[in-house]
This record gives C-alpha cells, structure tokens and sequence, in this order.
C-alpha cells in the first residue's frame, strides 16, 4: 500500500483530534454547569488520546515521534479542518461544532475498524466506544435545547449557520482519495459526508433547527493541504509554550 | 484540594441547651459508638450549621482552586503532561460537585452556595488566590498543596457524616493521583537542565509562604472546639495538620536538593516538632477578606462561567419539577 | 478587559474592575437531582455513587457517566429520579430496619403488579447496593416483599425502594463506552514512578542534605 497515502490519512484524523481536543479543554473549569464541565473536559481528554493514538501509528511508519509531531509543526504542516481551530465561542458555537464533528467522527471510526490497514483498524475498533459517547453526548444536548426556548433555538441556529461552510471542509478529498479507497482502507470522504448528512438531519429533524440547504453553501477547504485560518497558529504557539523554554529537556 | 483555615467560629447555634437532651444523647452516644450519621437523622442545629460552612468552604475551595492550574492547561508540555493536566483539574470540578452534594444533603441548595460564592459571602481556601505565574507553579501547586489536602481530607473522611465521608473516599482516592503527577512534573523540573531547576527553585520560594498559611492559623481551645471534636466535626488541629505536612514532605523537598525558603525551618529534634518562622498572619487575613493579587479574577471568573451558561440552563429548565435533596 | 495569566480568562473578555454583586440563583437554576448506581463488572449488584444535577434523566446518564464511571472499571450504569426513590429510616448499624419499623397500608394500588428494584444500605457511611427485583402493587407491598426475600440477615440500616420503570439502564451494547478506561493510566497514580530519577540524583549530587 502506498505509504504516503496513509499517512496522509492519518495525519488528518491525528491532527483534528489534537486541535479539537485543545479546544475542548480550555472550557475546563468554565462550563454552563459543572456536570457538564466534567463530560466536556473527558471528551476533550479523549480526543488528545485518540490524536496520540494516530501520532503512534504514524511513527510506526517511520514519523517523529508524537510529542515532536504534535508541538513542533507549523500550521501550514497541519492537515486539520479549519472547523476544528475556529475559537470556542459561546457555548452554543462549542456544541455545534462537537455535534457536527463527533457525527461524522462515528463513521470514520466505524469504516476504519473494518479497514484493510489492520493497525488502524485496531485502534479504530478500541476507540469507537468513546467516540460513541461523544456523539451521544452531542446529540441528547441538541435534541434537548434545539427544542426548547427561543434563545436557545436562535443561538444554536445561527452558530449552525456559521459552522456548517467550515463542517463541510472536513470532507475535502485527499490527493490520494482513490488509492485509499480502492485499498480498501476505508470508503471515502464522499460516503463519510452521505452518511453524516442522514445522520444529522434525523437528529435536527427532532428540533426546530434548519439545516440550510447545503448546495448553497460554499464549503471552507484547504485545512488537509496545510491552509489554515487566522487562529491556528496562535493555538499552536500557546501548545508549545512551556515545550519551547527548553525544546531538549525532559517535562 | 483543600486547606484547612476553617476558622470554626462560635455561633450563636453553640448553645446546646436549647436541643432536646434525649435526641442529643442518642446523637453522641451514636457518633462514640463509631457509627455515621446519616442526612435524615436528628442532628444539634451547631452540628449541621457547621457542617454545611465546613462542606461549603471545601468545595468552593475545589471550584475555585481549578483555576490557577487551569491557568495551564492549554500550554502544558507534551501529551503525557497536558493530558494529566486536564484530568487533574477536571477532579477539582468533580470534587466540588461531590461536594456541593454532600452539603445539599444538609438543607443548603446548590443555587444558594453558588450565590454566596460568587457574591463574597462565603470563603473558599485563601491560597488559590495567589497566581499561578510559570508551569512549574502549577507543578508545585499538584505536588504540595495537594499533599496539604489530603492531610486534611484524610482526617476529615474519619469524621461523622455519611455523606461527606463517601464524597471524601472518592476525593481521597482521586487526590492520590494528583499528588503523584504533581511530585512526578516537580521531580522532573528538579532533575532537569538548569533552567527547569532554576524554574521550580523559584515556584517554590513563591508557594512556600501560602503553603504555611494552608492549614489555618493554631485553633484557640474552647468548648466550642471540644464539642465539634467530640461530634468529630473537626478532626484534627490546623497545627497537627502543619507538622504531620511538614513531616511528609520536607524531607521530599530536600531529597532534589531544593531549598525551603525559611532559614528558621528545622525539626526540633527533642520535640520532634518542626520549627519555622511564624507564617505573616496579616497577610493571611487581607488576603481572606479579598484583598490578594487574584480574588477578584477567579470570582470573576467563575460568575462569568455561571451567567454564560444561564441561557443553556435556562433552556432545559422543567416547569414540573420539584426540587428534592439528594438523598445521601 | 482583564488581562489575565491564564489564556484562556484573557480570551473570554471579562470587564476589568468592580461588578454589583449577583442577582441570588432562582431555584432549580441547577436542576433537580438524579441518583447514579454503577456495577464494577458482570454480575456484581448495581451500588449508589451519588447525585448528579440535571434536567431530565437522558441528559442524568451523560453526566454521571463521567462524574461516577471515568475512572475504574465499570459495566452498566442505573439513573433513577431522587423523587421516584422511596426512602426507609435509617436504624443503627447493628440493626435491620425492616424489624424496626410497621410497613403502612399503601393509599393506592396499581391494578397490576408492577417490578420494583429493592437496594439495601449494610452500613452508616458505606453506599446503598442493589439486592433485587420484586413484583407489587405499591411501594409498600414491594417493602414487604422486600423483607420476605432479602431481609433475614441483618444489618439493614436502610432501604431504597424504585420502580423498575423509573430506572434509567444503560444497555448492553452501551458496555464499550467503558472499555477503554482501565488503559487511561495518566490519570491513575500508579502511572508515575520518579524512584529512579531521584535516586540518580543523589548518586550524582551526594552532598545534597536529607
């Protein structure tokens, strides 16, 4: 199998999972109520072990080590999606972003633990039971406050309306889709997207949400080619801080 | 995590004749038997007025104390440390809402302590009000004021009520993680370059003087304070809670070749009691009463948090329900 | 706007200075209250591990699963209503409340026998454990029940009766949310082991005092 393929499939799984998980961590300690602080920090764990778990494999292959890989690269090095390095925002923008994310996050995990690579169906079929709580998780929260006060349906609606250009770039096509496909590794950005889509809309289907009609919307691309927006690289400069007093020493 | 500095102040609750002595002797003769006492029990009014201030004032103290490790999170260095960071600080959380529970089963809501909090009415432990300024601080804060808490909480899980000694186990049990990454981090700075020493050296010398405020000023003896031990209310004294720190860690301290910042600090060794320069008592105070370098912002910041997050509550709020104390 | 040393207070844009105190919380700001009940493995009774707040039991379950089920191994996890949770006295710990106390005629009945789950409370400062199921009419006649099937050996300090149907259960094929726990070991103290470099660091530095 091509080598390059795959880590390239990996390093965009590793790094939304890394800079996501960053974002979710920082309302540690500021959630809405402290229940839900504690699940929104454990998911935000979660995800730096998921990225950790994908940094390994890519080391396997021969990639620095995932300490290096995670705190040393510049934002043009990163293949996340720009939806994921967006600030927090309210927590309606938070939300948001964790329910279209963690939707289509379940189905990589499922495809990947069926994958022909057996590394990473391996750790696919380890993680997928958390991942399955996150997406639970995301999708009691919608269900509840998308049908609830007006506030609260406004807010999540407009935060939608922003998030969703950004959510569709998360399934911007590799150089290498094809290869991965035809290796059987998994199926593909455009059945990932197919599926997600059935996915979100039953569960918006249960509010008073709107998905805008998505052939309007431009989709925000260029994050898996190392195009990022404003935001990233600061984020990147505070991960490294601390790491960057002595890049040699032991922390 | 938790200081002591409790200050169990008489009240006007302390006069016991005005309970009923039959109730009262059951009470004490249940609480000498070794038995817990549990939410629906008859208790004196003193018992439970300062068992709530006592519970109330540890988890604000676990809420609040989130924050100057919090300062950290985004920024700690590598996966090992950040996840580390971001579990230790969600404990916190977690304790003050184990906490706030065990409280609430006493007859103070959760709105109203959170109210008190946020409004200056009630105190939290005094040394969170000092910043966290490099990632060493946080480090040391992990290693030492939560090896000053578990003195603290260990004691206190041998006390009387049920519900605070069930929160106390799991917090307890947590607390030993915490203390581990937090000598692990420490250890690793002091056994590092020089610049990771020079770092951690310079934590220390800030944390040390709060660190010695930690446990409270020496209890006055009253009958108050008799009768809150007989009730096994309070546990041990704040000066008790000092030297059996002192006991543990100093020697921890000096194994890595760092100095306490105190020339008078030594163990006297007939008495077997550590001796040190009286901690600024003063300071202890105004920093209390609001006047340290960070009251203002880790109140801020917790009322930010709660008025943020008023329209999410606010959206699920069920106009049936009825609110019911939990039960243990 | 505060600057602050932590990044993240400096982003969320707080007003630097004086602010009027907080209008108090109205009730039920924080929610009413749910109990959570976990089982360590297959096979071991469901035990109380506290309350969470929340404003329905779908949104309970999210929270206690992490609040009670982060750490430590865990199967299955029960959310039931403080309100739906009938409540015996509590009697010492040598003693068994059902021997303690007259059960009440019920003042009402279901027209059919409802499953009611039965927890016992061995101790004063120890949790509630499930002991079983039985099938009444009333909260009272399960009490009874209650006492004829589990409650011959003392202590039993207090009892927790609930209606079956009042339990929230996670489901079987819930069981992988919890696979992966007893691998997350940066957030157990055995994870962190310095022996060796302290040690390393006395050998090096000999003149360092103890």
């Amino acid at each position: 199998m091509n080598e390059l393929a795959l880590k390239d499939l990996l390093y965009k799984l590793a790094d939304d999972q890394l800079i996501l998980g960053h974002r979710n961590s920082e309302w540690t300690g500021f959630g809405p109520i402290l229940e839900e602080d504690i699940a929104f920090s454990s998911m935000a764990q979660d995800k730096l072990g998921h990225s950790l778990a994908f940094y390994t494999l890519l080391h396997e292959l021969g990639e620095a080590e995932p300490d290096t890989v995670a705190f040393t690269r510049n934002a043009e090095q990163f293949h996340n999606s720009q939806l994921v390095e967006l600030p927090n925002g309210e927590y309606d923008f938070s939300l948001i972003r964790h329910f279209l994310y963690d939707n289509a996050e379940i189905i990589r995990f499922e495809m990947l633990s069926q994958s022909g690579y057996e590394p990473i169906a391996k750790v696919a079929t380890k993680l997928k039971g958390e991942v399955k709580y996150h997406v639970l998780h995301a999708n009691t929260w919608i269900k509840n406050l998308g049908a609830s006060t007006e506030e609260a349906i406004l807010r999540l609606q407009a935060s939608l309306n922003e998030a969703l250009p950004y959510a569709l770039g998360m399934f911007e096509k590799s150089k290498y889709e094809q290869e991965l496909i035809e290796a059987g590794v998994y199926a593909g950005e455009e059945a990932v997207k197919a599926e997600w889509l059935n996915r979100i809309q039953t569960v918006l289907a249960k509010t008073e949400l709107k998905l805008p009609a998505l052939e309007s919307i431009e989709p925000v691309l260029g994050g898996r080619y190392g195009v990022h927006t404003e935001h990233l690289q600061p984020l990147l400069s505070e991960m490294s801080e601390v790491f960057d007093i002595d890049p040699t020493a032991e922390w | 995590m938790y200081g002591g500095g409790n200050v169990f102040e008489a009240t006007k609750f302390d006069d016991l004749q005005a309970e009923d002595p039959v109730k009262l002797a059951e009470f004490e003769a249940r609480i000498a038997r070794g038995e817990k006492i549990e939410p629906n029990d008859w208790m004196p009014q003193l018992y439970r007025k300062q068992l709530i201030r006592m519970i109330e004032q540890h988890a604000h103290s676990e809420i609040i104390g989130a924050l100057p490790e919090g300062t950290w999170i985004t920024r700690a260095p590598g996966f090992r440390r950040k996840m580390a960071q971001m579990a230790k600080v969600q404990d916190e959380v977690g304790h003050a809402q184990l906490l706030y529970s065990a409280a609430e089963t006493l007859g103070k809501s959760r709105e109203q302590m959170l109210t008190d909090l946020i409004n200056g009415k009630s105190k939290y432990s005094n040394v969170f009000n000092y910043p966290a300024l490099t990632w060493a601080d946080s480090n040391v804060i992990s290693w030492l004021i939560d090896a000053g808490a578990i003195v603290n909480q260990m004691a206190n899980a041998r006390g009387s009520y049920g519900p605070y000694c069930r929160a106390l186990d799991r917090i307890c049990a947590e607390e030993a993680f915490h203390l581990k990454y937090g000598h692990d981090a420490v250890v690793h700075l002091a056994t590092g370059t020089p610049k990771q020493r020079e770092m951690v050296q310079a934590a220390l010398n800030r944390w040390w003087p709060p660190i010695m405020t930690f446990f409270g000023p020496s209890d006055k003896m009253s009958t108050h304070t008799e009768t809150l031990m007989r009730w096994k209310v309070k546990m041990a004294s704040n000066d008790e809670c000092r030297q059996q720190f002192l006991d543990m860690y100093v020697p921890k301290i000096w194994e890595l070749g760092l100095t306490v910042p105190d020339p008078n600090l030594k163990k006297n060794a007939e008495t077997g009691q550590w001796e040190f320069t009286e901690p600024d008592w003063d300071e202890f105070k105004r920093v209390i009463n609001g006047d340290g370098p960070c009251n203002a912002e880790r109140l801020a910041v917790r009322r930010t948090a709660e008025e943020r997050g008023t329209w999410v509550r606010h959206a699920l709020l069920n106009p049936k329900a009825k609110y019911v104390k939990p039960l243990a | 706007m505060l600057k602050s040393l932590d990044p993240r207070v400096t982003r969320l844009n707080l007003p630097d200075g004086e602010v009027p105190n907080m209008e108090p919380k109205q009730e039920l700001d924080q929610f009413e209250t749910y109990e959570a009940f976990h089982q360590k493995k297959d096979g071991a009774a469901f035990t109380y591990v506290g309350p969470v707040h929340a404003p329905n039991e779908d949104v309970a379950f999210l929270f206690a699963k992490e609040q009670y089920s982060r750490r430590f191994a865990c199967v299955g996890l029960w959310i039931a209503r403080t309100e739906n949770i009938m409540v015996t006295p509590y009697v010492g710990d040598t003693e068994s409340v059902y021997d303690m106390i007259a059960i009440e005629e019920p003042a009402e009945r279901s027209a059919e026998p409802e499953k009611y789950e039965i927890f016992h409370l061995k101790k004063r400062g120890k949790a509630h454990t499930h002991v079983g199921r039985v099938s009444a009419t009333s909260y009272q006649e399960a009490l009874q029940e209650a006492k004829q099937q589990f409650g011959e050996k003392p202590p039993v300090v207090n009892v927790w009766v609930v209606k079956s149907k009042h339990i929230l259960q996670s489901a079987e094929e819930d069981k992988d949310m919890w696979f992966t726990i007893p691998e997350k070991k940066y957030r157990e103290a055995t994870a962190y082991k310095v022996m060796d470099k302290i040690t390393k660091y006395k050998a090096e530095n000999n003149n360092a005092t103890v």
